[in-house]
Order: C-alpha cells, then sequence, then structure tokens
C-alpha cells in the first residue's frame, strides 16, 4: 500500500478506478436502456440515454421465446451442483497436498496443475466419449461430471491451508480430534474466503457456458439457460432485434448480478482476503 | 426352484403375446433431429411445430428437435456425438459441409432408401431444383436431401432511392451501376457518414459466401467443383471481386470500414441506416414482415456475368445410425421435405423452396402473387451454380475470410490478402492433396 502511495496520488489512481468502473459499466448501461426500448432495433438503439416510453414488450417477446422457468432451474442445478462437489473435492484434495507427506507429492501436485493448462475444448470430445459411456449422455449429470474435480480449486484450497499455522493443528490432533474434525473445524473455518472466491468463480463459469451443455444435451427440457437464449439471439440471416435480445441477456444474468449486489461486502472481502483480483 | 411344465408354458405364452401384441410392434421408434437456427427464434418454435405434427402423424416414431447452435457448432456437436457413439438419426447440415463429411466418412450414402422407395436417385433428385445437386450430389450418390436454400440478394430501400434522383424499378444490375447508386445514397453530415450507401456482412459463414457470389458474377469459379483440394483465392477474378468490395469502402466510401455482422446488417437496412444491402433469401421473410418501407430485391449486380453460389442446408444420416433409426429418418426427412412442408418453411422463412413442386401448391401460388419478391430468388435460380465445398471446409472458407477482414478493416491490400488466403488454404489441404492428386506411382 505503501508503495502505490509513493509513486502514483491516492487522488490520481481514485480517479483511474473510477474511470475503469465507467467504461466497465457501459454494457449494463446499455443492456438495460435497451431492454426497454420499444423500438428494438434502429439508430435509436446505440444510445445510452433512455429517450422513449419504457415497454415490457421485449421481456414479453424473450419470455415466451423459450421456458425460462425451466432452463433457469437446469441452470441453478448445474452451477450448484458443480459447486456442492468441488467444495468436498477441492477441500481433502487440496488437504492432502497442503499437509499431508507422501513420496511424488510436489510431482503429483505438478500433474494436477498441468491441467489448468489445457484449453477445455481440446477436452471436449474425450470428456464426451467418457459421459457417453458412463451412460450420462443427454442428462444434467453428464454437463456437471467432468467439473467435479477443479485444478483450479485444489491450488487455491492448499495455498490456504498452507498458510493456516500447523500448530492449531497439532494442538487439535492433542485434544484428539480426527482427520475429518481437524479440517472441519479448524481448516474450513480459517478458509472461509477461499471457499467463497472459489463458488464466486465456479458458479459464474459454470452459468455462463455454452458449448460445453450444447454437446451433452440433446432434450428441449433439459437445456441451460445460455443455449436457450442462443435460440433467439444467435440467428444469423434475421436481424438483430437488440431491444429483445437485450431483454433476454437482462432475464439470463439477473439472478447472478442481484445474488452480487446482495452479498457484495461479503464477496468482495473475500477476494481481497482470499488474494484474487 | 423347479421348473414345472406349467411354468414353462406360462412363459411361451406370455414371450407369444409379448412378440405379437400390437403394442409391442408399434413401441416408436426414437429418433432426433439436430436444427442449427440460422434465422430468428420464431423459426426455432416453428420448427418444434413441425415435429411435433411429424409425431402425431407418425405414431411409429417419435422424434425430437435438439436445437444444436450456430452451423459452425452443428457441425461440432454432430461429430463429438458420432465419437461419443451417439449419432443423431438426422441432421440439418449447411449444404457445403456435405463433401467433407463424406471424405471423412462420416455422413451416408442414401441411395439405398432412395431405392427402396422405388425411385432413381436421378428420379428422386428430380423433384428438387438443379442447382442444388452440386451440393447434395458426391460420386452419383445422395447424400443430402435440400431443406432450405437460398441465395444471395441485392435489397434496396425504394424511398431512398427515389430521394437520391434513382429509379427503383431499375435497380443496378452491373458493378458500374451498382458502385455509382452506393455513392449516390450515402449522406453525410460533415465528415460523419449518416447512411450508408451500401452493406454487406462479411462475418464468418456469410462473408465468404459473398466473396464468391461476386467472384461468380466476376467470371470466376473459386473452388473446383470436382475436386475437393482446389480453391482459386489467388486469381484475377477473385482479386477483382475482393478490390471491388475493398473499393466500395475505401474509394466510393459507400460501405463502411470493418467488419460487418448479418444480423447487424438487415438491422441496419430496416432502421434506413443503409439504402441497400447484399443480404440471404433466408432474411427474405424477416425484413418483408419488419419493413417500414417499400422496399425490392434484385439479382446480386454483374461485371462479367450473372452468376451465385446457393446457400443453406440439407438433412443428412450420419455414418453408424441403424437400421431401423435409419429408416424413421428417412421417413422424417422426406415429409419434411415434400412439397407441402418444403412450401410452409418457405413462406416462414424466406428460403426458397427446394422442392419444385412446392410451387405448383395452391397456398404457394397465391403467395407468390401476393410477394413478387420472393419469385426473384426462384427466377435467380436458373443463374445459380454449387456452394464452395472442399475437404475441410470450415478453415479452407476462414482463411479467406481472416483475410476479407482483414482488408476491409484496411490492414491489408486485396493482393497481399489473397496471395496469404491461398497459403493458407493450400496448408490446410495438403494432406488430401497427398493422398489423392499428389499421390503419384514411386516406381
Amino acid at each position: 500500500m505503501s508503495v502505490a502511495n509513493r509513486e502514483i496520488s491516492p487522488r490520481l489512481g481514485y480517479g483511474a478506478t473510477l474511470a475503469i468502473a465507467a467504461l466497465w459499466m457501459v454494457p449494463f448501461i446499455w443492456m438495460l436502456v435497451a431492454a426497454f426500448n420499444p423500438e428494438s432495433m434502429g439508430a435509436g438503439m446505440a444510445s445510452l440515454v433512455p429517450r422513449y416510453i419504457p415497454t415490457l414488450a421485449n421481456f414479453a417477446e424473450a419470455w415466451s421465446s423459450a421456458d425460462f422457468p425451466r432452463y433457469t432451474l437446469n441452470t441453478m442445478i448445474i452451477s450448484f451442483g458443480i459447486l456442492a462437489v468441488q467444495l468436498v473435492t477441492v477441500t481433502l484434495a487440496g488437504y492432502v497436498f497442503a499437509r499431508i507427506e507422501f513420496p511424488g507429492r510436489t510431482l503429483c501436485f505438478y500433474l494436477f496443475l498441468l491441467q489448468l493448462m489445457l484449453a477445455p475444448v481440446v477436452l471436449m470430445v474425450p470428456n464426451l466419449v467418457m459421459v457417453a459411456k458412463l451412460g450420462l449422455y443427454d442428462t444434467l449429470l453428464g454437463v456437471m461430471a467432468p467439473y467435479f474435480a477443479s485444478a483450479f480449486g485444489t491450488f487455491l484450497m492448499r495455498q490456504a491451508f498452507k498458510v493456516i499455522p500447523r500448530e492449531l493443528e497439532d494442538a487439535a490432533l492433542i485434544d484428539g480430534a480426527n482427520v475429518w474434525q481437524r479440517i472441519g473445524f479448524i481448516y474450513l473455518p480459517l478458509a472461509k474466503p477461499s471457499l467463497i472466491a472459489f463458488s464466486i468463480v465456479s458458479v459464474t463459469a459454470h452459468w455462463n457456458e455454452f458449448l460445453w451443455p450444447l454437446m451433452v444435451i440433446n432434450s428441449p427440457d433439459l437445456r441451460p439457460l445460455t443455449v436457450g437464449l442462443a435460440t433467439f439471439t444467435r440467428g444469423a440471416e434475421g436481424a438483430q432485434a437488440w431491444g429483445v435480445i437485450a431483454a433476454g441477456t437482462l432475464m439470463v444474468s439477473a439472478p447472478l448480478l442481484i445474488a452480487f449486489a446482495l452479498f457484495q461486502r461479503a464477496f468482495v472481502n473475500s477476494f481481497v482476503s482470499s488474494g484474487i483480483k | 426352484m423347479t421348473t414345472t411344465r406349467r411354468s414353462v408354458l406360462a412363459g411361451a405364452a406370455f414371450a407369444a403375446s409379448f412378440a405379437l401384441s400390437p403394442a409391442f410392434a408399434q413401441a416408436p421408434t426414437e429418433i432426433e433431429l439436430f436444427f442449427p437456427v440460422p434465422v430468428d427464434g420464431q423459426l426455432a418454435r416453428d420448427m418444434a411445430t413441425m415435429i411435433k405434427e411429424f409425431n402425431e402423424t407418425h405414431p411409429a416414431i417419435k422424434a425430437t428437435p435438439v436445437y444444436t447452435g450456430s452451423y459452425d457448432e452443428t457441425l461440432i456437436k454432430t461429430r463429438a456425438a458420432m465419437k461419443a457413439g451417439k449419432p443423431p438419426a438426422a441432421a440439418i447440415m449447411s449444404a457445403n459441409f456435405l463433401l467433407d463429411l463424406k471424405i471423412e466418412g462420416e455422413i451416408q450414402k442414401l441411395d439405398d432408401l432412395v431405392k427402396a422407395d422405388g425411385k432413381s436417385n436421378d428420379e428422386f433428385m428430380g423433384q428438387f431444383f438443379p442447382a442444388l445437386y452440386g451440393n447434395a450430389v458426391i460420386d452419383r450418390s445422395v447424400y443430402g436431401v435440400p431443406f432450405h436454400n437460398s441465395t444471395p440478394l441485392l435489397y434496396i430501400n425504394a424511398e431512398h432511392f427515389k430521394e437520391a434522383g434513382l429509379d427503383p424499378e431499375n435497380p443496378p444490375k452491373t458493378w458500374e451501376e451498382f458502385a455509382e447508386a452506393a455513392k449516390k445514397l450515402t449522406k453525410r453530415e460533415g465528415d460523419r457518414v449518416t447512411r450508408w450507401g451500401v452493406m454487406a456482412p462479411s462475418n464468418y459463414d456469410t462473408g465468404g459466401w459473398l466473396l464468391q457470389a461476386l467472384t461468380y458474377s466476376n467470371g470466376g469459379r473459386w473452388f473446383n467443383l470436382d475436386y475437393a483440394g482446389e480453391v482459386y483465392y489467388d486469381a484475377p477474378s477473385t482479386l477483382g471481386a475482393l478490390t471491388f468490395w475493398s473499393d466500395l469502402v475505401t474509394k466510393q466510401k459507400a460501405h463502411p470500414p470493418g467488419v460487418q455482422a448479418g444480423g447487424a446488417v438487415s438491422a441496419a437496412f430496416l432502421s434506413g441506416q443503409t439504402s441497400m444491402m447484399l443480404q440471404s433469401t433466408g432474411s427474405l421473410t424477416y425484413i418483408r414482415s419488419n419493413a417500414k418501407f417499400p422496399y425490392k430485391v434484385a439479382f446480386v449486380p454483374k461485371n462479367v456475368r450473372n452468376q451465385v453460389p446457393i446457400g443453406g442446408a440439407s438433412l443428412v444420416i450420419p455414418t453408424g445410425v441403424e437400421e431401423a433409426r435409419k429408416k424413421a429418418a428417412w421417413t422424417l426427412i422426406t415429409w419434411m421435405t415434400a412439397p407441402e412442408k418444403s412450401g410452409w418453411w418457405s413462406r416462414a422463412t424466406g428460403y426458397f423452396a427446394p422442392n419444385m413442386k412446392a410451387y405448383d401448391l395452391p397456398d404457394m401460388k397465391a403467395f407468390m402473387a401476393k410477394n413478387p419478391d420472393a419469385q426473384v430468388a426462384v427466377d435467380q435460380l436458373a443463374f445459380a451454380k454449387p456452394w464452395f465445398a472442399t475437404y475441410k471446409t470450415v478453415p479452407v472458407r476462414k482463411a479467406i475470410e481472416d483475410e476479407l477482414q482483414a482488408v476491409l478493416s484496411g490492414k491489408k491490400s486485396p493482393k497481399e490478402a489473397l496471395v496469404a488466403a491461398q497459403k493458407t488454404a493450400d496448408e490446410v489441404m495438403r494432406p488430401y492433396v497427398e493422398q489423392t492428386a499428389l499421390k503419384l506411382p514411386t516406381n
């Protein structure tokens, strides 16, 4: 912090932050303005300032274009289902890599990290073959399965566990706590910021995912929001009805935006203490 | 457990009743149809309606429509599903992917199914417009059934034409007139353009298609129709076409610089931000139902001759679809491409109906009489030729589309761009060429 103070004046830094925030806000403001625009296409659509009588017609059209309640449910099952399993796997794997000594631990850990280098697209076909072999083709579980283990999450939890003083665990050990109790009562509460940070990254990533669910899912009833949204926003030969697209996008992203707004303080704190930005 | 005679008899009776019961004989064959949505969302719903009607009229088959993204994503998904051992019974594929799918052994010949219906391949294909054969029949075998097809058209805003002193009844026919009109139609306020003379989509898929249309109109061939390993990107006819497009941006300053997406071009046309556009017939219904001004459509203007590529999609059956599902898929395919449905889908989308007999039906006749613009698309078919298709069509197509986008953004000269595109395309096709045209006797 002192470095920042010395090198640029705090006021300048503050101004830059505001400018970046404003820049970041532009697409969101446009989406809001466009979603209520009765015109839906045309020159007026490029405006960031509403110059019209707001209408809900775009929302009505977007809503009727796809089965949104069902798609929302599917997306929630996928995102939170993945997260629930991941929280267990990354905690246990992180603990093992942080605290348990065994031969080849470092090698094992680096092999695990290598996974981060692979572009997900490369894994698509092998994953799909595996999912089909397991009988999970065209099921929500099939969409979730490849993400049950997370290299990123494991890395994050290992780092978080490593900085927790070993003495705390030793003390619990002396009191007769078994390994589950030590993880549950010592490690997890202290690593909460990292857990929350990881949860946000994970849920956002899977909420927004398009190509993988498109590969696995055939049944219209099992489509997630992204695929449902694409059915009416990605037509190449119609025109882009911006108002409807904006309304649909707003509906799809609203749950996450609202959740973030509600828990903003907790989220930001967790990012700050986990060191992710 | 002892086996009594009675239990054996009961078992046999049970088995017999099972085999003979009508419920068992009619257990519906489940098939799925992969379909992309190249048009607006309404059509995804129209597709669902159509399949529902099929299921109601064919109780022995249960078809599920599966939305699979864009044409390119449909290809990725179909290939991935096949590798996973779950090929869809049928898929709507971009018409120019069929050759590549056939080379890779990923789609089935449909000859035996045509034969089982008591037709020869020529009789079967004879129901479709001849311009469509090239992308559906490969080595004399039928590999795809045309479902919805398009050609590029010139769309003009008649009001803007009158205002600029041009005659909307005589849209530009030559590149000379086209460039002249585009220039006159462009409106400026100081340095700022308030209305463009013309816009043409240059996004992936459409960009390459329109450049092929301009090359065709310039006397070019674009690709070797008979051999999957050759494209003519670095050729005078292509250079003329690309330079013409680039000149509209830099010389006439009547076309916006940079990449234009297909949907955005239609939106600009509808909102009067551009007076003309080159766009697919697939957009016709959308334009018709949303334009608040009189518009006209015309052939793509020519430099040397009138000629355009077809576009659109065909129905295919992937390799590995077993007999019962294959037969069911064929029933669905022939039902969807018969005159009645072909005409209905054409009216809903703007694509022309590939089945010529569709135009003899009363519904279609009434529609064509009311909408002469749809007739222009059909008339242009007399000048239509196959769409570009090679070994690895998508990367070969992207090779030139990346360069087209670089030219329109002012980053490269047309000649430089075409040399680079040719080089990339040749590299992509090399494995095929080495296995075919350059595979020579070694002794």
